[in-house]
């Protein structure tokens, strides 16, 4: 477990200094922009990863979070003129609130009735924003949501934008790490595998349960957030029970019990997605086909494969090492 | 009263939907995702159907229920049964279903285009006073053939081995198996059984709303809705769950607001999960523990 954690953090390492170049590599603003869309998709799976994945809670409502941080960060803005970051940090407060709500139902319910539950509150949302048009601009949508700044400078180009996201998703990634590795991570895991027997253990579930939910709204309220001042608009239609069932391939596909797996996955998604556009009609079809697939052949996600994939290499180096010293005699 | 009545014939849609959940969940406890598509399936089978062949209402009813119950059959072994051999988590499961949703959906969106459809009806939408109410063919047409194939159903499911040995999974699948119950079978005909109510539904409700390739998502929501309230896997409760939800969408949106109605059924919702998550009508609480 040790190593293993050593080559997690070698491997952090590693992606976090690719990543620190990619705009540099990447000149087409197309890509970028894809690139940055998925950073901010990658928050809710790494939300979603920690309640589904550790959990074992189910959520098929999480573009709620996601539009509750949008609107209420975007709407600060708009109207009180009130700068990014205070204003993020607003409506982490109300996703994580609206999350704690959610939870309290969400405690009692298992399986198929805690999915429903999830989507009704994400339809809630949904046809609240649609409905209170004073407030909301209804499905016209909001626009003119003002550019962030960050130590002073002005957020524009894609560029720019894609260090803002790296930075939180770093930070995101990282706090997500901590957790899933650290008693409460464990705790979750036990949970999930046996509510009862954790209860029996003297584990507090509901509260961790209501936990598991707060922390996961507020990753998607941060990438609300974030989405606001990214897209400079924001419409109902940007929310729908679709987008929700998206998030959560994101994080089943790329293996949703790790937390690798939710940027894999969040990733591998966006870009297919982006790729299939050239097959026009069939795009949604072979991406159908895509997940019906891997959930079948890849059961533990993308990460799970690769997982596997690099024990079987560090078998095969050891054999050839073993190999060569006999040679060598 | 007269929106009690309004409520009916969309009741008895969600009723036959809740019930093709149901029945499936009851089964292989599979949560099938790719329900309300079938219904889509099915209003756009019967749609070609009188296009190109100018079959009629109950002919187009029969053939497209026996053409998307195949679909089922299909599904269910194609995809559930490698996912249920490899022992999937749930979730897969769920995402699964999704995906043949979003298949089916954007194969229809493929041949049939983006444009909204028009079934015709095959009887008058003209309303007829009932005293002080008034009521269309239409919707007698909706509630009478939905009560059909739920007899027929309930026929099916008491009277034929086939139905028999469904029950006997439903209770218990691993005594079934022990009983020499081929679960595989049953299986398929709950997934079969479930598409083909669900294509009637689709053909039932294609003359009220349009046939469009999305038209599923919603009904299949609300279907689920509508099982779940009932209680998932409870047949009488399903129907009942469909009509209570389609009296209380026309109530809800009749007298307090239009666009707030379906916000208010989702409420109401997950107070009914909240405070009796074994659905309304079971009088047993039968939580596992």
């Amino acid at each position: 477990m040790g190593a293993n954690n050593e080559t997690n953090k070698r491997s952090m390492v590693i992606v976090a200094i690719l990543a620190a170049v990619i705009p540099l590599a990447v000149s087409s603003n197309y890509y970028l922009h894809v690139i940055n869309l998925a950073g901010i998709y990658t928050l809710i799976t790494l939300g979603l990863n920690l309640l589904s994945g550790y959990t074992g809670q189910v959520s098929m409502g999480h573009a709620g979070f996601f539009a509750v941080g949008t609107y209420v960060s975007a709407l600060l803005a708009i109207s009180a003129g009130i700068p990014f970051w205070a204003a993020a940090v607003v409506a982490l407060v109300v996703t994580g609130a609206c999350g704690a709500i959610i939870a309290i139902p969400a405690m009692r319910l298992s399986g198929p009735y805690l999915v429903l539950a999830t989507v009704g509150f994400g339809e809630i949302i949904r046809l609240i924003i649609l409905n209170w048009t004073p407030v909301t601009k209804g499905a016209a949508g909001l626009t003119g949501i003002p550019l962030p700044n960050f130590l002073g400078m002005q957020i524009s180009s894609e560029r720019d934008f894609y260090y803002l996201i790296f930075v939180v998703v770093a930070l995101g990634t990282y706090i997500a790490y901590r957790l899933a590795n650290s008693k409460i991570g464990r705790t979750l895991a036990a949970i999930r595998e046996d509510e009862l027997a954790a209860e029996t253990m003297g584990v507090p579930v509901n509260r961790y349960k209501v936990a598991a939910f707060v922390i996961s709204a507020v990753y998607a309220g941060m990438a609300g957030a974030l989405y606001g001042v990214f897209s400079g608009v924001a419409s109902p239609d940007n929310f729908t029970f679709d987008d929700s069932v998206a998030f959560l391939c994101m994080s089943v596909i790329g293996g949703n019990r790790t937390i690798a797996g939710a940027i894999i996955g969040t990733f591998m998604l966006t870009g297919l997605s982006e790729i299939l556009r050239a097959l026009q009609a069939y795009r949604l079809v072979i991406y159908g086909g895509i997940l019906i697939f891997t959930v079948i052949y890849m059961p533990q996600g993308l990460a799970g494969i690769m997982a596997s994939g690099n024990k079987w290499l560090a078998k095969r180096l050891a054999e050839l090492s073993l190999f060569g010293k006999g040679a060598g005699k | 009263m007269q929106y009690l009545l309004n409520g009916l014939p969309i009741g008895a849609i969600y009723a036959l939907v809740a019930l093709s959940y149901s029945l499936i969940y009851t089964t292989s406890g599979v949560l099938n995702w790719s329900q309300g598509d079938m219904v889509m399936l099915g209003a756009y089978i019967g749609f070609a159907l009188f296009q190109f062949w100018h079959v009629g209402f109950t002919a187009g009813l029969l053939v497209s229920m026996l053409v998307v119950g195949g679909i089922g059959v299909v599904v269910q072994y194609c995809i559930l049964r490698p996912l249920r051999e490899r022992q999937a988590p749930p979730i897969n499961v769920v995402i699964a279903t999704l995906g043949v949703a979003i298949v089916s959906r954007n194969i229809a969106l493929a041949i049939w285009g983006p444009e909204a459809q028009v079934y015709p009806s095959p009887v008058s939408a003209d309303p007829f006073a009932l005293g002080v109410l008034s009521i269309t063919p239409q919707d007698l047409l909706i509630v009478f053939t939905a009560i059909g194939l739920m007899l027929v159903l309930q026929y099916l499911l008491k009277r034929t081995k086939e139905g028999k040995a469904l029950r006997a999974v439903a209770q218990d699948r691993y005594a079934a198996v022990l009983m020499g119950v081929d679960t595989e079978k049953s299986d398929a005909v709950a997934f079969a059984a479930s598409a083909a109510l669900g294509a009637a539904a689709g053909i039932l409700v294609a003359p009220v709303f349009f046939v469009t390739f999305n038209m599923g998502a919603g009904i299949g929501l609300k279907g689920f809705v509508a099982a779940v309230i009932g209680g998932l896997g409870n047949i009488p409760g399903a129907i009942a769950g469909g009509f209570f939800l389609g009296v209380t969408e026309s109530l809800a949106g009749g007298q307090i607001s239009s666009g707030y109605r379906d916000a208010i059924t989702f409420a109401l919702l997950i107070l009914v999960l909240w405070l009796r998550p074994s659905g309304l009508f079971l009088r047993k609480s039968r939580q596992k523990v």
